[in-house]
């Protein structure tokens, strides 16, 4: 059993050697909401599939409305091979100066690591308008590898 | 489980929480060469004079042997040619992005190999000494709430050079500051970096970078001490970076002290030293490990600095005072702005804003704050010291005075200490035995042991310390065997005091050391001058049980030593425990009381559950019992950052433990990564990483520039960066 157990540890130290040493690139990814009321805050869910990723900055959106940059859980973002990232941003304006229609909220910047392409999947945990009730939206993001100037 | 933990509510309420924490000669052993000269001497009692002779004017031999020429003296034959060159209407702008136009100041293009400022060969300027550098400005926007301290630092860095850089820049900030966020500015961009291990980060970043990657990467070497990384700026443009973190602010003889450091001191590193802050020359780029670079006499950079401090006190401000020039203004009477006067922002020495309230609303504090999602309690008790009977009796006292004598102390900072410690003579009563210790590449000391304060021994140590000078190395280690390896007097009570820069690179080694070797001394640190380790002054204090004091340059060293005689001549309370009055405390840190000393309060951080309803603090003035009864605090103001602060406690407490025990296992190390990420603060083992990936730079990455700082004022660039 100890024999087994230590033959597991290596070939979980030689795979984790491996994915160190593999060959990474990285990528954008735009989320984007579409709401037809006022968007006063936001909370998305961000993962990966079928493939190492992890989240390497979080960006702030279009909307001036939104002043800062989105907070993510660091709780979401594992140890291994792929990140699951929670993101989140709020703003006080005015509704008039909310945002609606599609707008990119956030841009997450990531490190693709192994042969294929992870599978993205985003998720709107909710959306909210300014008297804090949910409100109808639409999720949506655009991937891009970074390219040469 | 997750959506359950992240609801709106809580998000909300975390964003707005979130908003409020913005809102080291002979070689010769010491004992073995004193112990040599005591007994040649054949003195009793009192103190031989022949060892003042020996002691005192061999060092200043080795002071004259050793005295190195003044830069000028001894510059090069090869010394720098500068050549000025402006290249402005050369410089590749993106012709859709204004912004960068107000980088096109001050670019440089290739000069002598002295000023190379990394692999590649780039720099100029000039007949001023102006050394075109990164990091233009660094701003500095802090609000005080209360004793809690909110702080955000802007560094500016711009590329001035022709082709594209990586900027390497080695930073101080407070040794308690909590690093929570991290923000890359590009433009109107900002990305926010993730918090990661810290190998992990470094892999990232490295990987970013060799792709062409703007990418940034800091790093903690030392609590205190922080290098940042940014990737691939191009010629002519322009990178900020945000740092946010709180701290506690530390409280005097009824001043609340904010500082913000500006530049590392140059650390001394023994030989053999595994992990050091080194101290080199500008142009020195043979050394791929932590170290800072340094500015001749006659150079300087760019680099300004400004700050702006809002104060609320909650109550009444009746004074504020500082090292620097400032501009203060008081629109209400518990609240100050302050903003350093554009005269004072070369960043070469601690900013340091000192606030004084009403004396009659000082009183203990508990602080709480309840984790909405969790239920999980944190409190943090400022306990203020109690009046002092005026008929307390003054017990005897052993007193152990330790002066750094290494090269860096040389000029003012050696005056002062010296200043100190003979005032510290004239406080001495009949009973009382003392002892100096000198250490620099050795230690030497007064005395073969602790001599009576007789008059006639108070005069023969007024001898040796004016004939103390500066020079070699800071092996504090030396030091403290000297000062803590003799038999305890057990009539009196043992007082060690330390005077020094604390410009060393093995503060683990010196903790540890000093941890094993206390006993029942009580050791004090005096930080002396512009831009002191205020981590290690501060960590000696704790491990010694005792208290820290500065000594500024402007500031005197009788008064500081005034302060000091007056808090231990009778601790205001001792033996302390504490009734939690049935809260269900956990995870408290300090884990061993200290004694509180006069004018000192002391900070208890921890966790709860259950309600709070105040505690009882129990302890000793001499032998009767006392009683501080202390309330929920009504005032709640920055208490959202109390689980951080917890966090930072915890994390400097198993630091302490890492620093005795070695750590053989990495248990206390793995505590401490788990704390950090837990708790998203930067640690020796975490460290904040941003890339932005949206667009590769041109070609491989560029060479790197380290941006080389000033000595500290006051502080010698031939006893210390060329020394070493």
């Amino acid at each position: 059993m100890t024999r087994g157990l230590g033959l597991f540890l290596i070939l979980l130290l030689a795979a984790s050697h491996a994915f160190a040493d593999a060959p990474v690139r990285f990528a954008s990814v735009a989320v984007f909401i579409d709401s037809t009321e006022p968007l006063a805050a936001w909370q998305l869910d961000f993962s990966a599939s079928g493939g190492g990723m992890q989240v390497v900055g979080v960006e702030n959106g279009d909307s001036i409305a939104f002043h800062g940059v989105p907070y993510y859980d660091r709780e979401a973002v594992d140890q291994g091979r792929a990140d699951r990232i929670v993101v989140a941003d709020y703003s006080l304006a005015e509704p008039s100066e909310l945002p609606h229609g599609r707008v990119r909220v956030t841009t997450l910047h990531v490190m693709l690591s192994g042969e294929e392409t992870p599978q993205f999947d985003t998720r709107l945990v909710v959306a909210s308008s300014p008297d804090g009730n949910r409100i109808d939206a639409e999720i949506s993001i655009e991937v891009s590898e970074g390219s040469e100037q | 489980m997750i959506e359950g933990k992240f609801s709106l509510r809580y998000l909300l309420t975390a964003c707005t929480a979130i908003t409020v924490i913005a809102a080291g000669c002979a070689s010769e052993s010491m004992m073995g060469s004193e112990q040599g000269r005591g007994s040649q001497s054949g003195a009793a009692d009192d103190l031989p004079l022949e060892e003042i002779v020996v002691a005192g004017s061999g060092n200043e031999n080795r002071g004259r042997a050793n005295e190195p020429q003044p830069y000028g003296a001894m510059a090069p034959a090869a010394r720098a040619h500068y050549r000025a060159k402006q290249v402005g209407e050369n410089l590749p702008y993106a012709s859709d992005e204004e912004i960068w136009v107000v980088q096109k100041a001050d670019t440089a293009s290739v000069a002598d190999i002295d000023d190379e400022p990394g692999s590649g060969a780039m720099v100029t300027i000039v007949d001023s000494k102006e050394v075109p550098l990164p990091l233009r400005h660094t701003d500095v926007k802090a609000q005080i709430n209360g004793y809690i301290s909110s702080v955000n630092v802007r560094q500016e860095f711009s590329n001035p050079f022709d082709s594209k850089i990586e900027a390497v820049y080695m930073f101080p900030l407070p040794e308690k500051a909590a690093v929570t966020e991290f923000l890359m500015v590009i433009g109107d961009r900002k990305i926010r970096g993730i918090l990661r291990e810290k190998e992990e980060a470094e892999a990232i970043y490295r990987a970013a970078r060799s792709q062409g990657y703007q990418a940034s990467l800091l790093v903690q070497h030392r609590p205190d001490i922080f290098e940042q990384k940014v990737a691939n700026i191009e010629p002519g443009k322009a990178i900020d970076v945000d740092i946010r973190y709180f701290h506690t602010l530390a409280y005097n003889d009824g001043w609340y002290s904010f500082v913000f450091p500006t530049v590392v001191g140059p650390r001394y590193n023994p030989p053999g030293h595994g992990d050091p802050i080194q101290a080199l020359p500008r142009t020195d780029t043979s050394s791929s490990g932590a170290a800072v670079r340094y500015l001749r006499p006659d150079e300087r950079s760019a680099h300004d600095i400004s700050i702006d401090v809002q104060i609320d006190a909650g109550v009444r401000i009746e004074e504020v005072r500082s090292t620097h020039k400032i501009a203060a203004s008081r629109p209400e009477e518990n609240i100050a702005t302050v903003q350093l006067e554009n005269g004072a922002t070369i960043p070469n020495r601690d900013f340091v804003l000192d606030f004084r309230v009403a004396g009659e609303t000082m009183k203990s504090d508990l602080l709480t704050y309840v984790d909405p999602d969790t239920q999980q309690g944190y409190f943090t008790l400022m306990l203020y010291p109690p009046e002092v009977a005026d008929d307390l009796a003054r017990q005897d006292m052993e007193m152990v005075f330790v002066v750094d004598t290494s090269g860096s102390m040389r000029g003012r900072p050696l005056e002062q200490a010296k200043e100190a410690l003979s005032a510290a003579l004239d406080h001495l009563q009949e009973g009382d035995t003392f002892q100096i210790i000198r250490f620099s590449d050795n230690a030497s000391q007064f005395g073969r042991s602790p001599v009576p304060a007789t008059k006639h021994n108070i005069g023969l140590a007024r001898q040796y310390i004016a004939n103390l000078g500066g020079n070699g190395g800071t092996r504090m280690i030396e030091g403290i065997r000297a000062a803590l390896d003799f038999p305890h007097d057990r009539s009196r009570l043992r007082f060690v005091s330390f005077m020094t820069d604390g410009y060393i690179g093995n503060e683990a080694e010196i903790l540890g050391e000093m941890q094993s070797r206390i006993g029942a001394s009580r050791i004090f640190s005096f930080g002396v001058g512009s831009s002191v380790n205020r981590y290690l002054m501060e960590r000696m204090a704790k491990v010694g049980r005792g208290a820290v004091a500065y000594l500024t340059p402007e500031e005197s060293g009788y008064e500081v030593m005034d302060g000091f005689f007056r808090r231990i001549s009778h601790p205001a309370l001792t033996d302390l425990h504490i009734d939690w009055n049935g809260m269900a405390v956990s995870d408290v840190y300090p884990s061993v009381l200290p004694d509180v000393f006069v004018g000192r309060p002391i900070v208890v951080t921890g966790k709860f559950l259950g309600p709070s309803n105040g505690v009882v603090v129990h302890g000793l003035q001499g032998s009767v019992d006392h009683r501080v009864v202390i309330e929920n605090s009504s005032d709640d103001g920055g208490a959202a950052s109390l689980p951080k602060i917890w966090a930072r406690m915890r994390i400097a407490d198993l630091a302490d433990q890492r620093a005795v025990t070695g750590d053989p296992y990495e248990e206390l190390a793995n505590e401490i990564r788990a704390t950090a990420l837990e708790y998203k603060l930067m640690s020796d083992y975490t460290s904040f990483v941003a890339v932005d990936t949206s667009q590769r730079t041109d070609g491989e990455f560029g060479t790197t520039v380290h941006q080389a700082v000033p000595v500290p004022d006051g502080v010698r660039y031939d006893t210390t960066v060329e020394q070493n």
